[in-house]
C-alpha cells in the first residue's frame, strides 16, 4: 500500500481504527470516532501564545549576574529543551500523517507538532536576548556528550517507524534487505509494535524528560531570577501537559482494545518494553541532574532533590498509563513547583476561565435575550 | 461533543444537594467535604496537599485511587481517567469515599 494525499475511496472514518486504516481524505470533523482529540485541538488553540510578547530585557541583566555553574546550568537546560522540541516539531507529523486514519488525530497531531514549533522559536528568542553569538549555544547541541546521548534516545523510536513505515509504502509487506542495516521484517504487528513504542517513548519524552529543566527554570524564578525565562517555561509547561494527555489517550486507547483489537495484544506484549523506557528515560534525568550540579548548585535545588522529583514524577506517569509505579519515592520533594505548573487561566474568575476554551470567534449558543438587554437596538 | 454541550452539561449539573457534607477516608485520616467544591481544594484546605498540575482536568497530575464511593464531574475531563481511578481537581464526591495515593 502506499501513501495517498487524497484516498478516492469511499468509506467510514468513524469506522476506522486511529492508525493503519485508510488513508484520510476528506478533514471532517461532523461525526467523530474519538471526539477527545477534537477537544485536545480546541484547547491547544486556546492556548496559543507567542515567545515575543514576553519580556525579557530584564532576565539579560540577571543571566551575567549568575554565577558561572549557574549559567552552566541555564544554559544547558535550554539546549536539552532545544533538542527536545527540534525532534517534536517534526516528528508526529513525519511519523505519524502517513499512518493516521482519523480526521480528527491527524488534525491533533498537526496541532500538537505545530505547538512545538512555538517553543522552539521561544528558544531562539531566550538565547538571542542573554548571549551575543547564539550559534556557539546551539552548535553544541549536536557535539555535547551529555545531550547527544538523550538525542539517540530519544528520536530511535520514531526513527525506525518512519524507516519501516516508508519500506511498507513502496514494498509491501515481507522481509526485506536493507543496505547497512539488514534484514527487516514488515508486517502489520511489527509495524503496530513500532508505533506503539514510539507513541510510549513520546509519552516519555512529554511526561517526564521535561521536568528536569522546568524545576531549574522555576528554582531561579523563585529567586525572583530569570523571570521572563519562567513565565516562557509555565506556557510551554502548559502545552506540555496538553501533549502528554494526548498520548496517554493514545496509549491507553491502544490498550483497550476498543478501537483496533490487535493493538491491545500488542500493548499487553509491550508492557515491559514501556516500562523500560519509562526507567531508562528516568535513570538518564537522574545523570543529567548530576551533569548539571557537577560545578555546583542552586538554591534550594541539588542533584539529589531533582533525582528524587524524577522518580516521582516517572510513578505519577507511569500510573496513567495502567503501569504499576517503580520507583520508591512516593511524595514530591519540591511541592513549590506545582504553583508554578498551573495554568494562569485557572486564577481568573469561572465566567472568564470558561470562555477562554471556546475557539476565537466561536458564538455561545447558550445565549439568551437577557443577554443582548444591554444592547440599544 | 462540542464545547456548548460541555459548557450546558456543567450548569445543568449544579446540585440541588449542595450543602450535604461527605467523609473522605485516606488512610487513617477522615476529612468532611461538601459538594460545592472538588475535591482537591477542600483537602488542600485540610493540609493535605496531593499532587496537581493544571487544576482543569487535563493532565492527569491529580489521579488519585478511589478505593469507593461516587464522585461526578461537572464537565468531562480532558484527561484519560484510569478505571478505579479519580481526578481529585475537578471531581465533586457524591457520596462517602475512600481515596488512596500511591500502591
Ligand atoms: S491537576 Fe490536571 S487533571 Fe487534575
Ligand atoms: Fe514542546
Ligand atoms: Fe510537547
Amino acid at each position: 500500500m502506499s501513501y495517498s494525499t487524497f484516498n478516492r475511496k469511499h468509506f467510514d472514518s468513524t469506522k476506522e481504527p486511529m492508525f493503519f486504516g485508510e488513508n484520510v481524505n476528506v478533514a471532517r470533523y461532523d461525526q467523530q470516532k474519538h471526539p477527545i482529540f477534537e477537544k485536545l485541538i480546541e484547547k491547544q488553540l486556546s492556548f496559543f501564545w507567542r515567545p515575543e510578547e514576553v519580556d525579557l530585557s530584564t532576565d539579560r541583566k540577571d543571566f551575567q549576574r549568575l554565577e558561572e555553574h549557574e549559567q552552566h546550568i541555564f544554559l544547558s537546560n535550554l539546549k536539552y529543551q532545544t533538542l527536545l522540541d527540534s525532534v517534536q516539531g517534526r516528528s508526529p507529523n513525519v511519523a505519524l500523517l502517513p499512518i493516521v486514519s482519523l480526521p480528527e488525530l491527524e488534525t491533533w497531531i498537526e496541532t500538537w507538532s505545530f505547538s512545538e514549533t512555538i517553543h522552539s522559536r521561544s528558544y531562539t528568542h531566550i538565547i538571542r536576548n542573554i548571549v551575543n553569538d547564539p550559534t556557539k549555544i546551539f552548535d553544541d547541541i549536536v557535539t555535547n556528550e551529555e545531550i547527544t546521548k538523550r538525542a539517540d534516545s530519544v528520536s530511535k523510536y520514531y526513527d525506525r517507524l518512519i524507516e519501516m513505515v516508508s519500506i511498507y509504502n513502496t514494498m509491501g509487506m515481507g522481509t526485506f534487505n536493507i543496505p547497512g542495516k539488514g534484514d527487516i521484517e514488515i508486517s502489520m504487528p511489527k509495524l503496530k509494535k513500532a508505533l506503539y513504542l514510539t507513541v510510549a517513548s513520546v509519552n516519555v519524552l512529554e511526561a517526564v524528560r521535561f521536568y528536569v529543566s522546568f524545576a531549574c527554570s522555576f528554582g531561579f524564578a523563585e529567586r525572583t531570577l530569570m523571570e521572563g525565562n519562567a513565565k516562557i517555561i509555565k506556557l510551554i509547561a502548559r502545552d506540555e501537559a496538553l501533549h502528554l494527555t494526548g498520548t496517554q489517550h493514545m496509549l491507553n486507547l491502544m490498550a483497550s482494545g476498543k478501537d483496533d483489537p490487535e493493538m491491545a495484544i500488542i500493548a499487553e506484549e509491550c508492557k515491559e518494553e514501556m516500562r523500560n523506557i519509562f526507567v531508562e528515560a528516568a535513570e538518564q534525568e537522574k545523570d543529567w541532574a548530576t551533569y548539571l550540579f557537577k560545578d555546583g548548585s542552586m538554591i534550594g535545588l541539588n542533584a539529589q532533590i531533582l533525582g528524587q522529583y524524577v522518580e516521582y514524577i516517572t510513578n505519577v506517569r507511569m500510573q496513567a498509563v495502567g503501569l504499576e509505579t517503580y520507583f520508591p519515592t512516593k511524595h514530591n520533594p519540591i511541592p513549590w513547583i506545582n504553583a508554578w505548573l498551573v495554568s494562569d487561566n485557572v486564577q481568573v474568575a469561572p465566567q472568564e476561565a470558561e470562555i477562554s476554551s471556546y475557539l476565537v470567534g466561536q458564538t455561545d449558543n447558550s445565549l439568551d435575550d437577557s443577554d443582548f438587554d444591554d444592547f440599544d437596538l | 461533543m462540542t464545547q456548548t454541550s460541555m459548557t450546558s452539561i456543567s450548569k445543568h449539573a449544579l446540585p440541588e444537594t449542595k450543602d450535604q457534607v461527605h467523609r473522605v477516608l485516606i488512610g487513617k485520616k477522615q476529612i468532611l467535604v461538601t459538594e460545592e467544591e472538588p475535591l482537591l481544594v477542600q483537602l488542600e484546605r485540610a493540609g493535605i496537599h496531593i499532587e496537581y498540575q493544571c487544576r482543569e482536568g487535563y493532565c492527569s497530575s491529580c489521579s488519585v485511587k478511589l478505593l469507593w464511593g461516587h464522585v461526578s464531574y461537572p464537565f468531562e475531563p480532558l484527561a484519560w481517567v484510569q478505571s478505579g481511578y479519580m481526578l481529585a481537581c475537578c471531581a465533586i464526591v457524591k457520596s462517602d469515599i475512600e481515596i488512596a495515593f500511591f500502591d
